[in-house]
């Protein structure tokens, strides 16, 4: 009797594993994804995924970077190994040097009402000089851009400094670190750990965060490794390394380090460490751009909301007219592609168009309506109390809602919807006062704004080349070359720059430059022409 | 072919089981080692993966001529070589020494613990002696910074991975670290191989511990020695890149960069395939040199070879 029951459950254990298997193998379309993008892998489930999953049919093999982009790709390009779709952030561009990416504009005259609309605008852009497109990058801008409440870049200020000095506004260079110099020596530690006055992110491919300070000061938005400067109706190519305001940057953070203000960690920590500092309350000033501090800065209005950082368009000198806000544009140089791998490419921008109608993005950025957000009777998307916290918790959105594995990297919309609604839930325009932590309204409401890009300036005119850093440089030119030795002068110097005593500034100043000098003239070339090209083909 | 009456056939014939087992160890050669070879007439093209290999535009002696005159390629070489010398010279050094100096202790527990400890460090993968390396001197307690501050040698940390000029010699001192043990097994085995009657005629005679170690020890071992030095003075060019990938960073590129990273961030990162191979190829023929070189002085001095 024993031993017939056994059988019994052991085979009907064996018949449901066999059915489920079957099941699962016999709908589901599958596609080899590669991300360059660094999360945990998909759980398989999640709320978005679900619904998207049994209205597509379609299952993704994700595959997330892991390690060094650069290495990866060059490697994936010689074995030729591709998966059916990639995205690999500025390395999209050598797989279609590579001819591994397929053109896509007549796939998506035929299958993809959704991308032809609502990309519609960037198209042109995206094509590439052999008239073909190739990808599609990841945010799209169908109607009109949204008002966002952190600026994209800025030099970062503890709020306990702003409110020691009853909110001033920080206009220059010299002034941000007075007030910092100021404070730190007020208050030389933080709940028991020293205050760092000024920090700055070096690790890695992240360091462009400190590098690119000159450009900032000088008022540029984020442009890249140089700066297209207006004289007489045309953008011409300039270098800022090298320049009077890069060593007034580089001098006034070796004096600052030499006083003990600027942190003396800075160049050898990483990305986790700086984050943790910043997050500790204890830093009072750091340059970077937002998404590079969002972690910290969201640790902080949880946990220790008087120390949040607010970002202010600080100048080398006031009378500098500031741009630093940069104008909402579509990265066209990536995004993600269908590979030659790829057998059914047909299947494949239909999955991709299905991602971009309305209802997938609403779904994936704003969830169901109801559970996940209400609507009011003129229409507009709000969130509840209640809602609000759910969204709050970033391991929640990621693992359970699952927006992160069909929103990051994946063609999505962004901007205001037809309807006025945002496609992204913190940029509804209602929400970004409304919806902004008590902390964060104290400083909004001092400075008398409804965001923090309201203490920058407007954008600059409408620049059609914006930016220039999407501009991408061929491989085996001579400005690609350059660019390679470019950054190994940088990663060489620019430590010995900040952190040596103040008398061999001078010296180590000539050596930088010495260097660098020679390493510029291809680059300027071909980024000129470049701009040049998209001024007269955008 | 004509010896002692046989014909290469027959002789062949004879030894079919030494040729027979000797037949895969051929094959992997062959594929492993010769086959990949074709790919070096990527060297003189340029190179690029969506082609096929007969649509590739050649380029001749172009990528040589790029190598030669690239401006860090001497500054790549003096480091290459440099620190490989280093850490060969004083990697065989230490082994030597400490090998003798095991040999002579004749506490046998202590020898075992001794020997077990030093040659530990072979086991761990260099990820984890890189870092062990750089905590020990790191500025934010650090050992040897601990240790040097509370000897009073110095009063403030010193950023020793940070200083250029001082990383071969980080590196020299960390490759004996991980290697002096193991190495020094080898050069003990040949000791232990040698015959006691030697050291009893020698003790007879009235020779000293010293003496006895200057004139039987080290000159038993001289073969393994010349032959390692000439095994490892091919391997002179490749040696160590891991080490010195991992323990080196930007400040201190100039005295760091080896042929085989540059090779990386120059050719292969950079997606020139061409270019990583024609150094690779130059590398390569630096080798062959070198190894020709150290057999014949090897000869010369009238010592084993290798070829």
């Amino acid at each position: 009797m024993k031993k017939g029951l056994s059988i019994l459950i052991l085979m009907l254990v064996l018949a449901l594993a066999f059915t489920t298997v079957t099941a699962a193998q016999d709908d589901l379309k599958e596609f080899d994804v590669f991300i360059s993008v660094s999360l945990p892998d998909y759980s398989g489930s999640s709320i978005v995924g679900d619904i998207i999953q049994k209205e597509t049919g379609v299952k993704l093999n994700r595959e997330y970077l892991v390690g060094d982009l650069e290495q990866k790709v060059g490697l994936m390009i010689a074995s030729q190994d591709y998966p059916d779709m990639l995205v690999a952030a500025h390395f999209t561009d050598k797989f279609v040097e590579a001819g591994a990416l397929i053109p896509l504009e007549d796939l998506i005259d035929k299958h993809a009402p959704n991308i032809k609309k609502y990309y519609s605008k960037h198209l042109d852009a995206l094509r590439k000089d052999d008239g073909h497109i190739y990808y599609l990058p990841q945010l799209a801008i169908p109607f009109e851009p949204a008002e966002r409440r952190y600026p994209s870049v800025g030099f970062f200020i503890n709020k306990r400094v702003l409110e020691a000095n009853d909110y001033p506004v920080i206009k220059s260079f010299d002034q941000y670190f007075e007030l910092i110099e100021n404070y730190q020596k007020e208050h030389p530690e933080y709940k028991g750990q020293k205050t760092i006055g000024y920090t700055t992110l070096f690790d890695g491919w992240r360091r462009f965060a400190t590098t690119n300070g000159p450009m900032h000061l000088m008022g540029y938005p984020n442009e890249g490794g140089f700066v297209p400067v207006k004289e007489g109706g045309e953008y011409v190519v300039r270098p800022y390394y090298g320049s009077n305001v890069e060593k007034y940057y580089y001098k006034k953070l070796n004096e600052m380090y030499n006083k003990g203000v600027v942190d003396k960690e800075a160049f050898v920590s990483n990305f986790d460490q700086y984050l943790e500092k910043i997050s500790s309350g204890r830093v009072l000033g750091t340059i970077n751009q937002y998404w590079q501090v969002q972690q910290a800065q969201e640790v902080l209005i949880n946990e220790d909301p008087d120390s949040i950082m607010v970002p202010f368009p600080v100048t080398y000198d006031p009378i500098v007219e500031e741009h630093v806000r940069d104008k909402p544009y579509v990265q066209t140089t990536q995004g993600m592609g269908i590979t030659t791998a790829c057998e059914d490419p047909v299947a494949a921008i239909k999955y991709l168009d299905y991602l971009v109608s309305l209802d997938t993005q609403r779904l994936i950025q704003w969830g169901i309506e109801g559970e996940h957000y209400q609507v009011d009777e003129d229409g507009m998307f709000y969130r509840t109390e209640e809602q609000l916290k759910m969204f709050q918790d970033p391991t929640w959105v990621r693992d359970v809602f699952g927006r992160h594995y069909f929103y990051n990297a994946f063609p999505s919309l962004t901007g205001l919807g037809p309807d006025g609604n945002s496609f992204m839930p913190s940029r509804q325009p209602s929400a970004i006062y409304a919806n902004s932590s008590e902390a964060e309204k104290e400083v909004m409401d001092a400075y008398g704004v409804k965001s923090f890009t309201g203490l920058y300036n407007k954008p600059f005119e409408d620049r059609k080349y914006f930016p220039l850093w999407t501009i991408t440089l061929p491989t085996n030119s001579k400005a690609q070359i350059e660019s390679t030795r470019m950054t190994d002068a940088l990663v060489q110097h620019i430590p010995t720059l900040v952190m040596d005593s103040t008398e061999k500034f001078e010296t180590n100043w000539d050596a930088y430059t010495k260097q660098i000098n020679g390493l510029m003239d291809a680059q300027i070339e071909h980024y000129q022409k470049q701009i040049d090209w998209r001024m007269e083909n955008w | 072919m004509k010896k002692s009456g046989d014909t290469f056939w027959q002789k062949l014939w004879k030894q079919k089981a030494l040729v027979l087992m000797s037949l895969p160890f051929i094959i992997y050669v062959i594929i492993f080692k010769y086959v990949p070879l074709w790919g070096w007439l990527m060297a003189f093209q340029n190179y690029w993966p969506g082609n096929s290999f007969f649509n590739q535009t050649w380029v001749g002696l172009e990528n040589f001529r790029l190598l030669l005159t690239d401006p860090v390629f001497f500054e790549v070489l003096r480091n290459t070589l440099a620190m490989s010398l280093i850490k060969l010279l004083s990697g065989m050094f230490f082994s030597i020494l400490l090998a003798l100096v095991l040999n002579e202790v004749r506490f046998a527990k202590f020898k075992k613990i001794t020997q077990t400890i030093s040659y530990l460090p072979h086991f761990i993968s260099w990820v984890v002696g890189a870092n062990l390396v750089m905590n020990a001197l790191s500025t934010d307690g650090g050992i040897v910074n601990d240790v040097l501050l509370n000897l009073g040698i110095i009063d403030s940390p010193i950023m020793f991975m940070g200083i250029p000029k001082l990383f071969w010699w980080i590196v020299g001192a960390s490759h004996v670290w991980k290697t002096v043990g193991f190495g020094a097994i080898l050069y003990l085995a040949s000791i232990v191989s040698i015959s006691p009657s030697l050291y009893e005629a020698a003790v007879i005679d009235g020779a000293s511990r010293l003496q006895r170690i200057r004139y039987i020890t080290l000159p038993a071992l001289k073969p393994v020695i010349i032959i390692l030095l000439i095994i490892n003075v091919g391997r002179l060019m490749n040696m160590g890149f891991q080490q010195i990938y991992l323990l080196s960073n930007g400040r201190v590129i100039e005295y760091s960069r080896i042929f085989r990273i540059f090779e990386l961030d120059y050719g292969l990162k950079m997606m020139r395939y061409s270019f990583a191979t024609t150094a690779g190829i130059f590398r390569s023929l630096v080798s062959i040199v070198l190894v020709f070189s150290a057999n014949q002085i090897a000869k010369m001095m009238g010592e084993e070879r290798l070829i």
